[in-house]
């Protein structure tokens, strides 16, 4: 008996294998390597790493380009989220019911999603350009004139921004278009019988049940957003006057532009706490959920 | 009553139609900015449609730069590593859902822990690491430092947990073996989950950016994202050159606008198997 167990133990290694080395490389080892990272004072090039316990920590959090950077962050989380969701929800309900073009419609509301994110940036660096670009042509219609997009320390995050919701909108769309279908017609129905309009029907009835596929985005998205990193390369690589510099953008210009691996590393560990609570959150979230279903 | 339901229809189109035409409106731009000469590219106003339409633009930028060797490089990659991904996700998916193992718990937990780290957080550690290995500029890197994917497993693991673990058994039974049963029961059962890990993965390591041009200097060995911002940095000489961009742009995003249009299905299905694999 103890000797099949031991060979169950073994075939089921064998299968964890192709999975679990490549994980331990390139995911665990990476993870633990960086905390050690950032105790350390390192310069990439000398080969030797001198221990300096938290200082990279304190000079961190005394640095006021991180803060600057925790607020372009979380301004970027706020600005991306919030109206990919609102924009996701309001096209699904405009798709909700079944019409001819629907399909049609859908397939277009996705395909910015499955699009490289580096050329369509590169396409709206041009809509944004401030002469004859697109943008402002479009804005001298209703007597806006002259905004330089991604030359503005006021505009360019906006324009960076606007870039990411274009993207991500239509991919929201499909997860509440899914949401939606699941609401039960009865209860709808029912709102209906007891006098309620459209509007009364959303709020009351439809956005309730879809709050799990809300929470859900929310979470994904903002992931997503504090990790977002190709658009701003190729619109703004962090600038004008660090505008669009996120907390990713600091960390990859410490490590590779100014070779700080120690404080780079303690950039990466707020970081990675900050997705971690807000996955262990989410989580958590999400078993209570099931539990009240 | 009648009346406010047209009013109500007529209002829906014009939303969507302003919608579809704000998404739309930057492929239509990029394609035909493509075809426009360096001159009437800088007109102003600017033109809908170009005066001649000058489709050697397309063939000028494809020489312009090693294109081909990009698209290569990418569909090479990003092939590579779906066969990779369906193998491994598969094996550690059987594993993890239907066979009895005393590490199984911890490795459950490993996933996990996987699946809450930002993957782009860790390049840096990674990137020396790769560095000690010496894999950085290599296909190897490009590939091995790909082939696993947490998200991949928690898809095809999910999947495998609505196959009854009474077909396992009776396969066991029968005297099959663990691969057997994985190859002739699981697999066949649950292959719309592998063809939405196989689509999405080829799509996200296609267009894969950030990590791929981190660990490739030398442009050879560049993926398409990579090869295109540099042509657009250096070749386009920052906007000297834009109808080129534009074509370039346009023959980047064309094979995956295709592919979408092709398995669009698919793709749009791997929502319900994305929230069903996101809730663990």
């Amino acid at each position: 008996m103890k000797r099949s167990a031991i060979a169950q133990d073994f075939k089921a290694l064998l299968f964890t294998l192709p999975a679990m080395v490549p994980l331990t490389v390139f995911w665990f080892a990476p993870l633990v390597y960086v905390i050690y990272l950032s105790f350390m004072e390192w310069d990439f090039m000398n080969p030797v790493k001198v221990f300096v316990g938290f200082e990279n920590y304190q000079n961190l959090f005394s640095n006021p380009a991180f803060y600057e950077s925790l607020r372009i962050s979380i301004l970027f989380c706020l600005g991306s989220v919030l109206p990919v969701v609102i924009v996701g929800l309001a096209l699904a309900m405009l798709l909700s019911n079944k019409f001819k073009g629907g399909a049609l419609y859908r397939t277009l509301m996705f395909s910015p999603w499955v699009t490289p994110t580096v050329a369509v940036s590169i396409v709206w660096s041009w809509i944004y350009e401030p002469d004859v670009g697109l943008a402002n042509n479009l804005l001298r219609f209703i007597g806006i004139d002259g905004i330089r997009w991604l030359e503005d320390p006021n505009w360019a995050l906006i324009g960076v921004l606007l870039v990411t919701v274009w993207k991500s909108a239509g991919w929201c769309m499909i997860f509440y278009l899914v949401a939606i279908k699941n609401v039960p017609p009865e209860l709808l129905e029912a709102a209906e019988l007891d006098g309620a309009n459209g509007w009364r029907k959303f709020t009351n009835v439809t956005l309730p049940l879809i709050s799990p596929t809300t929470f859900f985005l929310i979470v994904v998205q903002t992931i997503q957003a504090l990790q977002a990193y190709d658009q701003i390369n190729v619109l703004t690589q962090g600038g004008p006057a660090g505008s669009t510099r996120t907390l990713l953008y600091l960390y990859y210009q410490s490590a590779f532009d100014s070779f700080q691996i120690g404080e780079a590393s303690s950039v990466a560990i707020t970081l990675i706490v900050g997705c971690v609570v807000l996955s262990l959150f989410s989580f958590a979230v999400s078993r209570r959920n099931v539990h009240y279903n | 009553m009648q009346g406010l339901k047209g009013v109500r229809t007529v209002v829906r189109h014009i939303l969507l139609a302003a919608a579809a035409l704000i998404i739309a409106f930057p492929f239509y731009w990029m394609v035909t900015n493509a075809l426009k000469t360096n001159d009437e590219i800088w007109q102003f106003p600017p033109t809908l449609w170009p005066h001649a339409p000058l489709w050697s633009n397309f063939a000028d930028a494809w020489h312009a730069a090693p294109f081909a060797r990009y698209i290569g490089n990418s569909v090479f990659v990003a092939g590579t590593i779906v066969v990779l991904q369906v193998i491994n996700s598969g094996m550690m998916a059987y594993a993890l859902s239907h066979m009895k193992f005393r590490l199984k718990g911890v490795f459950t937990a490993a996933v996990l822990v996987g699946y809450m780290v930002p993957a782009t957080a860790v390049y840096l550690p990674s990137y020396i690491i790769l560095g000690q290995l010496n894999l950085l500029n290599t296909y190897g890197g490009l590939i091995l430092s790909n082939c696993v994917s947490v998200f991949s497993i928690f898809l095809i693991r999910q999947a495998f947990l609505q196959v009854s673990h009474d077909m396992v058994e009776a396969g066991m039974i029968d005297g099959a073996s663990h691969f057997r049963i994985l190859w002739t029961i699981l697999i066949p059962l649950t292959r719309p989950s592998f063809a939405v890990l196989a689509l999405i993965t080829f799509i996200d390591q296609y267009n894969n950016y950030f990590w791929p041009m981190l660990i490739t200097k030398d442009p050879s060995m560049q993926l398409i994202s990579a090869g295109l911002r540099s042509f657009f940095v250096e070749g386009g000489a920052y906007g000297l050159k834009w109808p080129l961009i534009m074509a370039a742009s346009a023959f980047t995003v064309a094979p995956l606008l295709a592919l979408f249009l092709l398995t669009q299905k698919t793709i749009i299905s791997s929502v319900n198997l994305t929230a069903g694999a996101s809730k663990g």
